[in-house]
């Protein structure tokens, strides 16, 4: 009994993590791809199987195609944007790093990663409000014609990425600046007997013992990125005009929770579920013999 | 001064004059959100462009007061933040102990599952989990709210695990010999000895609870039961001009104080967690 006891008592203490993971994150997973292919909306009790009529209707709704094409933008602009300026900015931060200032700088520029979406939503639109807002003051002042910003179809998608992009970069900035702080300084001093500017050590040098991070940044960026626009765009743009700045994630999101297309909203989750398993598994497959690990 | 003296002190001014414009620009809406607080509305109305307010006034707030009840939102989001922490501190703490400390069969898969959850889009599991609270009947309850959001332990298992495992084995073999059982190792050895990593997590945890926004508007509709992120968006719904910016500025203040502080008093903690190692000289 006793002995018994001892065997189970790991599963006592993983017991409720795993359970609750698996209720509230993994059985939603599952019960999407359930509702993907039923007809039901939640205030009616008749349920009906409909195979695969949500997916073949989402297809060709010009919604989905528009917010898909707008998802593949925003990952255009916004992955890279998220791994290369962070990048810099620690660099920066890295080699004034016995400066008294150093805190400074890395506490202002993580500050927006801490502020709630909604708290972020109107301090940009403010600033970005066509009528009285700074930049068209700004511009006013200089004598450039004042922009509609998020209420132009042609830059909402751009002012979202602009705040999505203020809001987030912290966080990877910190992983990079750990990052340089674990290359040993000796690395350092010997590239520099060895004649090497500092371009030449960061790219030979620096990068290359940077490649676990940089791995693990190129992934998260994925998911952060999708997650990360949603909230920007419900309370900046609301998708619009006319769905210009939309996501597949907002398009879920719209679907299921304001017109209460459920089949529909799942079949747009088991799409993205996929899309990110198989970007994930890319990534590990094309990533992991480029990491070095020291 | 040498020449090679003077271009690497030029250097450094140009690096520490990009950083400090950066640094600005960065925090500029922030700044802006604290001046407009105070600044009469009209004010503010008027003229966009102002670092500090002309006529310093508290009106913003209580106008915002006699609108909403933002005391109320105030003490919600005080009140679910806290409850979210310590739900995800009752699971990740134990779980992390186990991982790091124990061996057991199916330890890498159990682990590997909880650790995945990190990928998974906030927002793909709503549909589901808002179709349960709807047919719970637990619609627009603190529960709601509170209960969804704790599952996501992901990282907190991850990093509580690498914090068991970074202490000597030998302090839990003493505990051992003197007939220590797991769960008196797991409280009297183990977790006295990680409370940086569980402080940091707690911190981590209320500012990201606090700022929950998409799922509290969708799950708490009274009035009195919303949070002040999510007050925020309902406050915010007018469009352009007609928004009475002042009392808005001012509940949004509201919003960022309690983190902003947090922040300022934890940021080693908050650092070390996120990225261990960057605040080596």
């Amino acid at each position: 009994m006793r002995i018994s006891l001892r065997r189970l008592a790991p599963y006592f203490f993983v017991g409720p993590a795993v359970l609750s993971v698996a209720v509230f994150l993994y059985g939603p997973l599952i019960a999407s791809a359930v509702l993907s292919v039923l007809d039901w909306n939640l205030l009616s009790s008749d349920v009906s199987f409909v195979g695969t009529r949500n997916y073949a209707a989402m297809f060709s709704s010009v919604d989905f195609r528009l917010s898909a094409w707008n998802t593949l933008l925003y990952c255009a602009i916004l992955i890279p944007a998220q791994i290369v300026l962070p990048l810099l900015l620690a660099v920066m931060i890295h080699a004034v790093r016995r400066s008294p200032l150093q805190g400074f700088y890395r506490g202002s520029l993580f500050l927006p990663t801490i502020v709630a979406y909604s708290v972020a939503g109107v301090a940009w639109s403010w600033m970005l409000n066509p009528v009285n807002g700074l930049f068209n003051e700004l511009f006013g002042y200089f004598g450039f014609p004042k922009s509609r910003w998020h209420t132009d179809p042609d830059l909402a998608l751009l002012c979202v990425c602009l705040v999505t992009f203020w809001k987030t970069f912290g966080l990877n900035m910190l992983l990079w600046l750990a990052a340089l702080a674990n290359i040993p300084p000796e690395l350092r001093e010997a590239s520099q007997l060895d004649g090497a500017g500092p371009g030449r050590h960061f790219f030979t040098i620096s990068l290359p013992l940077m490649t676990p991070t940089a791995f693990f940044i190129s992934v998260t960026t994925l998911f952060h990125v999708l997650d990360d626009i949603v909230g920007v765009i419900d309370v900046l743009t609301h998708g619009g005009p006319a769905g210009r700045s939309s996501s597949l994630l907002y398009f879920l999101w719209q679907q299921g929770l304001q017109f209460f297309q459920f089949g529909q909203a799942s079949a747009v989750a088991v799409i993205i579920i996929v899309v990110v398993l198989v970007a994930t598994w890319l990534q590990f497959r094309l990533g992991e013999n480029k990491v070095h690990y020291g | 001064m040498s020449a090679a003296l003077f271009s690497r002190a030029f250097h450094r001014a140009v690096l520490h004059g990009v950083l400090l414009i950066t640094s600005l620009a960065t925090v500029f809406p922030l700044m802006w959100m604290i001046t407009a607080a105070f600044t009469p509305n009209d004010l503010i109305t008027a003229r966009a462009i102002r670092l500090w307010p002309e006529e310093p006034t508290l009106a913003n707030f209580a106008e915002a007061a006699s609108r909403h009840p933002i005391w109320t939102w105030l003490w919600n989001s005080i009140l679910t933040a806290t409850l979210i922490t310590v739900g995800k501190l009752v699971l990740a703490v134990p779980a992390g102990f186990a991982f790091g400390r124990m061996s057991f069969p199916g330890r890498r898969t159990l682990f590997w599952f909880v650790i995945a959850t990190m990928s998974f889009p906030t927002v793909l599991a709503i549909i589901p989990t808002y179709i349960a609270v709807v047919k719970l009947q637990a619609f627009d309850t603190y529960g709601a709210m509170i209960v969804p959001s704790i599952p996501y332990i992901g990282f907190y298992v991850f990093y509580m695990r690498q914090a068991f495992r970074s202490l000597p084995s030998s302090m839990f073999e003493a505990a051992r010999m003197d007939g220590a059982g797991l769960w008196r190792q797991f409280t009297e050895i183990g977790i006295p000895n990680v409370l940086p990593a569980i402080a940091a997590l707690s911190v981590i945890s209320f500012m990201g609870a606090w700022n929950i926004y998409l799922w509290g508007q969708l799950v708490l509709e009274d009035r009195f039961k919303k949070t002040l992120t999510t007050g925020i968006a309902a406050f915010a719904d007018l469009e352009g001009a007609d928004r009475v910016w002042g009392p808005l500025m001012a509940t949004s203040l509201l919003s960022v104080v309690p983190v902003l502080l947090i922040f300022l008093l934890a940021q080693r903690f908050i650092v070390e967690a996120l990225a261990p190692g960057a605040d080596e000289r």
